[in-house]
């Protein structure tokens, strides 16, 4: 395996974003970092997608005056990226609106808080005292605000 | 030209519709959506007899497969997209406020459901699934409550997690392939795919359609939805559209990837989602989260279920489905009134006591009790596990026994409070006549079932049969042998 | 010790990656629906541009359920950030220069955005590129402007209409006794503007209704209130 052939070095890109997305999601707590984490995800599975059937040096698939390419490129990819990519707008806009109603009713966009701010208010509405959340992080104002101070950093 | 596309094109056109139609006549925008909903249900029963004796194969802009998408029909997948609009007709949104957007969304989910099952593309069933999941959001967050807007989120979180993997392990299958058509994958596929590159295809896909599954790592956000969403919406993603993704991933598997490892995978899977499942549903001390996590543990019996090797498998998870989808709506639709804290259903039995002999009906049944229908679906999972006589299926069928034990207990937990002699302080609400109706009717169903069981069994037999026939899904879609396009 | 699993998490990962690297055969291309595609398509649709004959084409189901996904983000996004308060505080005008840009550009930008879906079927672009062009044309007077405000009744009803087109059209071709979203007029010469029959009207609609909806969309976030 040649470690400078251009198929190496594409996949490996492709690859590094959707590893660095993943890392977002899984390592961080702020819910905007989360967000971006899924899209550094999403671009990489594009471009996964881009090079299943990437071939070097072959044109696009568009006929110009009538005449035809020797080797055109493979249209199915992309015509996929094209549509994965809108749908990953259209969710992207549409977590960014839920972050702005959860930050507005909660105060907070820790997932860690979001989440123990959510179990209180389904045990609230259910009519039980919340469990003894040993295994829940505890959480100070002191806390949330250096972690609110972490992430706009 | 066939009429099965309308049961997708039609709920679509009338959601895209519906602003303008309301602007003319509220009244006409307040009822198309049923009568839509209606008129192709109709449409799907009308096909149904002919599927039996052959399955259908439709091309979508009639581009000969596999350049163009192909939708497959047999009963199998049929019997799924009927239940998605006949069971969105039944829980049909009532919500006051946002009747007009919840009317669209409704029904984007039954066109999308139904779409999604009878899809034989792989990217077009990613597209429906991505759709059907945005469909979702809206309708947990229809509630409009903050708890419901932050369990949206999380759900949002996993769900694109979830959603980007699968793009991925699709990426890698039509690299391995150069097809998303499903007919000529399974002609590919033993020859392509049977490698540790389709193995990873298969995870990744896993991981993907398994958040809607409630498969075990990527189903945190089952019991806050389930908390947050109103009732009918909570009955109708654990009742239908969590079996869609089930079914997604069955047909995949049956198709597609054929590695002994993906049952090991699903197996352990499905293993870890009954034991977390059910005794997180024994720790829980309200109606909504308890079903919300026995749904997991359900889920799980049917991953476990499909881990059977070859046709006893599917026919299993068949009738663990069909069975759970008669009987999580209508659990979730007597929650609706009985939701919060066990301890305040205390006598909740005199008041309403039509809902209370339902709910024991339906806890016998998922607990496995003879000789309703539960205990047979248990019983078509358990017995061809012990026949493979190997240490992970014992282990497994041990986890069930344990589990259904669990069930019993805290179920009965809820029974007991039902017809307490001392009635709670507050008093209790009834349930709305509509809402008991729908549950009535899906438990009659299964009482139905208990007389029909041997037709009935037969039946679903020969859907499975239909389902695990490869070469007839080959024959049927026929896709034309690809030209050789090698690039040099 | 959270992070210190995902770490771990995260080099499983790694390691699962380089090992389907080396199993992979990267010149695997022996058969393939895109080759396939590429041989007949000038021929069947009577685009010139094979990517926009995939798209609206042979997997014209996949683009309006695209579409519906957008309709449906837009719609809940609508939903969730809700009405904005009457007497919500907004953010002054921007400064000269953007405002007198943005007058200057909308007649140009619509012409871009209509340019490129129009000649989506011959060159690169279309619906979705120009929609995004469309969009923005509306969307940057809100930016110079944050007091003024797009008729969201007005955009609901035009998506809804641009959608419902695009159904139409494929239901047409049912009533021709054809499959569902089957290309139907004349195809024309290739490479025309008129050309590829059907297409370019689905180009528009599609479009239209992206750029109607990503207005929307960031409209509704623009008329977000802002954090106190």
């Amino acid at each position: 395996m040649d470690i400078l052939d251009i198929n190496i070095i594409l996949y490996s890109a492709a690859f590094g974003l959707m590893l660095i997305g993943i890392g977002g999601i899984v390592i961080s707590n702020h819910l905007i970092r989360i967000i971006f984490g899924i899209a550094l995800l999403e671009a990489g599975a594009n471009l996964l997608l881009l090079l299943s059937t990437y071939h070097e040096g072959a044109s696009a698939p568009i006929i110009v005056d009538g005449s035809v390419p020797a080797m055109m490129a493979d249209p199915v990819p992309q015509a996929l990226v094209l549509t994965a990519i809108v749908i990953g707008v259209g969710i992207l806009a549409l977590a960014l609106s839920l972050a702005i109603r959860v930050q507005r009713a909660y105060g907070t966009l820790d997932m860690r808080e979001v989440r123990l701010k959510l179990e209180q208010e389904i045990s609230e509405n259910a009519g039980i005292e919340m469990p003894s959340s040993s295994h829940a992080p505890a959480v100070t104002t002191a806390n949330s605000a250096a972690a609110q101070q972490e992430s706009g950093s | 030209m066939n009429l099965l596309v309308l049961m997708i094109a039609l709920p679509l056109l009338t959601a895209f519709l519906l602003s303008s139609i309301n602007r003319i006549s509220t009244l006409a925008a307040r009822w198309i959506g049923p009568l839509v909903l209606l008129a192709t249900a109709v449409i799907g029963l009308s096909v149904w007899p002919q599927l039996g004796a052959a399955p259908l194969a439709l091309q979508w802009g009639g581009f000969q497969a596999p350049l163009g998408i192909t939708l497959y029909a047999d009963q199998f997948a049929l019997l799924f997209a009927l239940a998605m609009t006949i069971g969105t007709l039944l829980l049909w949104p009532r919500s006051a406020e946002n009747q007009l957007r919840s009317s669209s969304l409704a029904l984007l989910l039954a066109g999308t459901g139904s779409g999604l099952a009878l899809s034989g593309d792989l990217f077009n069933i990613y597209v429906f699934y991505e759709l059907m999941t945005v469909v979702s959001y809206g309708l947990i967050a229809g509630r409009g409550t903050s708890g419901s807007f932050a369990s949206t989120l999380r759900y949002l979180v996993i769900s694109g997690f979830g959603a980007a993997l699968a793009l991925a392990g699709i990426a890698l299958v039509y690299q391995a392939t150069g097809t998303l058509n499903l007919a000529q994958l399974a002609q590919l596929a033993p020859e392509k795919l049977n490698n540790l590159q389709g193995f990873a295809a298969f995870v990744l896909m896993l991981i993907g359609f398994g958040v809607k599954a409630e498969l075990f790592p990527v189903n945190m956000w089952v019991p806050e939805v389930y908390a947050t969403a109103s009732s009918r919406v909570s009955a109708l993603l654990a009742g239908v559209v969590s079996k869609l993704a089930l079914l997604i991933i069955m047909r995949l598997l049956i198709l597609v990837f054929h590695q002994p490892e993906a049952l090991t995978v699903l197996l352990v899977l499905g293993i870890l989602g009954v034991a977390s499942g059910e005794l997180a549903a024994w720790r829980a001390r309200d109606l909504n989260r308890m079903l919300a996590f026995s749904s997991i543990g359900q889920l799980g019996v049917m991953f476990i279920a499909l881990s059977i090797p070859g046709n006893a498998g599917i026919f299993a998870a068949l009738a663990v489905m069909v069975h759970h989808l008669f009987l999580k709506p209508s659990m979730f639709l007597l929650a609706e009134r009985w939701g919060g804290s066990i301890e305040k259903l205390a006598g909740a039995a005199r008041t309403s006591p039509i809902a209370a002999a339902l709910f024991v009906l339906l806890a016998l049944s998922l607990i496995g009790v003879p000789p309703l229908p539960g205990f047979w679906a248990k019983l078509l999972v358990i017995m061809p596990m012990l026949a493979l006589d190997q240490p992970l299926y014992y282990l497994a069928v041990f986890v069930m026994l344990a589990a259904a034990s669990l069930e019993a207990n805290y179920l009965f937990r809820v029974v007991m409070k039902l017809y307490d002699k001392q009635p709670a302080a507050t008093s209790h609400k009834v349930h709305a006549t509509a809402d008991l109706a729908t549950a009535l009717f899906l438990g009659g169903g299964l009482i139905a079932a208990v007389f029909m069981l041997v037709p009935l069994a037969d039946r679903l037999d020969s859907i499975a049969a239909q389902a695990t026939d490869v070469s007839t899904y080959i024959q049927t879609v026929a896709p034309q042998q690809l030209q050789s396009g090698r690039v040099q | 010790m959270r992070r210190f699993t995902a770490a771990l998490f995260l080099l499983g990962l790694g390691v699962m990656i380089a090992a389907i690297y080396q199993h992979m055969d990267f010149s695997n291309t022996a058969v393939n629906a895109g080759q396939a595609i590429n041989a007949v398509a000038a021929e069947e649709t009577g685009a010139a541009n094979f990517v926009t004959s995939v798209v609206l084409a042979y997997r014209g189901i996949d683009t309006l359920l695209e579409l519906t996904i957008l309709f449906t983000a837009a719609m809940i996004g609508g939903m969730v950030l809700g009405r904005r308060r009457v007497d919500a505080p907004r953010d002054p005008d921007a400064g000269f220069i953007l405002r007198t840009g943005a007058d200057l550009l909308f007649p140009l930008l619509l012409v871009v955005g209509l340019y490129i879906i129009l000649h989506g079927h011959l060159t690169p672009g279309g619906g979705f590129q120009g929609g995004v062009i469309l969009a923005s044309a509306f969307f940057l007077p809100l930016l110079a402007r944050p007091g003024s405000s797009i008729n969201q009744d007005v955009i609901s009803i035009v998506e809804g209409l641009a959608g419902a087109t695009f159904i139409i059209i494929g239901l047409l071709a049912m009533f021709d006794g054809k499959e569902f979203l089957t290309p139907l007029l004349d195809k024309g010469e290739l490479g025309a503007l008129i050309s590829a029959g059907t297409l370019p009207i689905l180009y528009l609609a599609v479009g239209i209704k992206v750029g109607s909806e990503l207005a929307g969309l960031l409209a509704h976030l623009a008329e977000a209130e802002a954090l106190d």
